[in-house]
This record gives structure tokens, C-alpha cells and sequence, in this order.
């Protein structure tokens, strides 16, 4: 049992009192729940599957070699698109992101990376965003984030330039 | 009536499966079965095994989250007050409505299954663009959550601090941008959800 799903759970509880106490009719939130599980889980499973294979395929060694002190601003662009082409989830990407660590990448590539992934993640927008928002939402949003890993990474290169606080301990 | 009266119904059973199963599903079948195809010609079986061997185990991590998460969502569906939700983070609510967005994307516990169903739930209480778009940005980028599991772990806590502390003014930046940007915005699942109070 890990943090993640103690907390839902706890959630869970507290919003089952609730609906209890205030009287809710049981049918209606059902059949929500179902529409909802039928709607993402196929795609869930197919999309993980993909994921696992699509993170061996990228050659993380040659990435890596981009993203050291020495490639300086340029190392931005290249760890925000390798951010959006990791259609997976944290375990894989941590771990990617750990790799790059040790080989040398700088920290402003480090959180170009993690930032670009957070915001674009591939996987999300086609499991999640797309079906239960639609691609109107979708088009602001990518439009509206945009700037953020570039906006991320040099200010986390402008904070290296001060201070040596930040830099990645990557976990073996 | 019953509760489970719905699963009876064709006409619902239909449309579900056609939403659960339709071109997205394929798509996303294919991709898995290419990707698979082009690990196990270039990086060899037990490359293709071990990646396969790996998806399971995160699957079955997984699925009792996902469950978790939308019956959260669902629940929320019905009981969220929508009217206060509006004033909260409606197109009237200003830069306090993108803090508040920021601070609930920080704190929605879960992946994301958890988070865009809530962000739909949202939508539907006529929550303004721009805090729809900060809440997801601040989920993303600082879910406390993910900040504990995952980047202390993987990457040291001095990272994981530098990173917080550069990304905070972020989805506000973002959710500013999407106010202001020439966009028209139709969103699924607008009809706001039946009344089900006492006694229905």
C-alpha cells in the first residue's frame, strides 16, 4: 500500500460520509463511475504497454551527451522536446531523468526536462485530456505553457550562476 | 429505482463501449503493437521481456488508483457546489482565482486520472479558462504528492527544492497567458449534472 493510494482512499471515505449524509442517490454516481472507467481504461492499458517499449527505444545516451554545462543554452531546446517525446509515466521518466543526471547534464537541462515532460506529457493528453476535455482545451493549454521549460530552465541555470544549491543527486 | 437500473439500458451500453473502444483505443493498440514490434527487432527479446514484464508490474500499481480516482471523481460530480466554485475560480476571480487554482493543483492527491477529472468537473461549474489551465499546470509541475514519491527520491531534495522553487510562479504565467489569448474554448461535458438531492 503506497502514499498515493492511502491518500485516495482517505478521500474516498470522507466523500462516501458525505454523500451518505447529504442523501445522494447511489444509481446516478454509478453509472458516472462506469461511463468514466469505460471511457479511460482501455486506452490506460494500450498506452502503458506502448509507453514501457517507447522508453527503450530512445537513445538516452546520445540525449545525454546534449545536455551538459558545456552545450550552455542550447541544451535547453534539446531537453524540452526530449521532455515531450516520453509519452510515459514518473517511474520512466525519473529514471530517464536520473540517467541523464549522471551522465553530466546540467541542472537548467535537468528541470528543462522535467518541466517540459510535466506539461506536454503525450500519454496524458491522449488518455485524459483529450477525451474528457476535448481538443479546444487542449489547443489553449499547449499554447498557453509553452514558454514554461524555457522559462524554468534559465531561471534555474541565472540561480547555478549564484549558488551550487540545486544540483541533482541521482538515485543508483 | 434500482441503482445498477442503467447497466440494462442498450442504448447507454452502446454508447459507452463506442466511447471505451472507438478510433483513440485502435490508435493507441497500434502504437503498442509497433513500438513492441520495433523493440523486439532492434533491442532483442529479452529487452522486449523485461519492458513487458515491467508494464504489468506497474499495471497492477496502478489500477487500484485509477479505480480510486474516478470513483472520487464521480462523487465530486454530484456533491461540488457549483455556484461557489464559479465565485471561486470563475472569469471574475482575478489573480486571487489563479492562486487558488495553484494552490488545489498542488494539493489534488492521485495521478492523473484524479486531477482531469476534477479539471472536467471544473469546467462544468463555469470555472474561467485560465484557472482551469493554471489548476492542471500546478498538478503537473508541483503535486506535492509527485514532489515526495517522485523527485526526492529520484533526483536528491536540493534538486527537487531548485525545481519547486523556479516552477512556482509558473502556472500562474500560464493560466495569464490563457486568459489573453484569442482562443475559443468548447468543452465537453458542459450540461451541468442532474439534481440528485434527498429522496430522489
Amino acid at each position: 500500500m503506497n502514499v498515493g493510494l492511502l491518500s485516495l482512499l482517505v478521500l474516498l471515505a470522507v466523500l462516501l460520509g458525505l454523500a451518505v449524509r447529504r442523501g445522494l442517490a447511489a444509481g446516478p454516481v454509478l453509472q458516472r463511475f462506469a461511463e468514466q472507467f469505460v471511457k479511460l481504461v482501455p486506452r490506460m492499458l494500450c498506452a502503458l504497454v506502448a509507453a514501457g517499449f517507447i522508453a527503450e527505444l530512445i537513445p538516452k545516451q546520445t540525449i545525454s551527451g546534449y545536455l551538459g554545462d558545456s552545450a550552455g543554452l542550447a541544451a535547453l531546446p534539446v531537453a524540452a522536446v526530449t521532455g515531450v517525446l516520453i509519452p510515459a509515466g514518473p517511474v520512466i521518466v525519473f529514471a530517464i531523468a536520473a540517467v541523464f543526471a549522471k551522465s553530466g547534464a546540467s541542472t537548467g537541462a535537468l528541470v528543462a526536462f522535467i518541466t517540459s515532460w510535466s506539461v506536454f506529457a503525450a500519454h496524458r493528453i491522449m488518455i485524459y485530456e483529450l477525451p474528457l476535455l476535448g481538443a479546444s482545451f487542449l489547443r489553449l493549454r499547449l499554447v498557453s505553457v509553452l514558454v514554461l521549460p524555457f522559462l524554468a530552465g534559465s531561471l534555474a541555470m541565472l540561480a547555478g550562476l549564484v549558488t551550487m544549491f540545486g544540483t541533482a543527486v541521482p538515485l543508483d | 429505482m434500482p441503482p445498477l437500473d442503467f447497466l440494462h439500458d442498450p442504448d447507454w451500453r452502446r454508447a459507452v463501449l463506442q466511447d471505451g473502444f472507438g478510433k483513440g483505443f485502435w490508435l493507441f493498440l497500434a502504437v503498442a503493437v509497433l513500438t513492441g514490434a520495433l523493440c523486439l527487432i532492434l533491442k532483442g527479446p529479452d529487452v522486449f521481456a523485461a519492458a513487458l514484464l515491467r508494464d504489468g508490474g506497474l499495471l497492477l500499481d496502478l489500477m487500484p488508483r485509477v479505480t480510486v480516482a474516478l470513483a472520487i471523481a464521480a462523487l465530486i460530480w454530484f456533491l461540488l457546489p457549483r455556484e461557489r466554485v464559479s465565485r471561486l475560480v470563475g472569469t471574475q476571480s482575478g489573480l486571487r482565482g489563479l492562486v487558488i487554482a495553484t494552490l488545489a493543483g498542488m494539493v489534488t492527491p492521485g495521478g492523473p486520472a484524479s486531477a482531469y477529472a476534477l479539471l472536467g468537473v471544473l469546467a462544468a461549474s463555469g470555472a474561467d479558462r485560465g484557472a482551469l489551465v493554471t489548476y492542471i499546470t500546478a498538478w503537473a509541475l508541483l503535486g506535492l504528492q509527485r514532489v515526495l514519491v517522485w523527485d526526492v527520491p529520484f533526483m536528491g531534495p536540493d534538486f527537487a527544492a531548485l525545481r519547486i522553487l523556479v516552477c512556482l510562479p509558473l502556472p500562474l504565467v500560464a493560466g495569464l497567458i490563457a486568459r489573453r489569448l484569442p482562443l475559443t474554448l468548447t468543452l465537453k461535458d458542459e450540461a451541468v449534472p442532474p439534481q440528485t438531492g434527498r429522496g430522489a
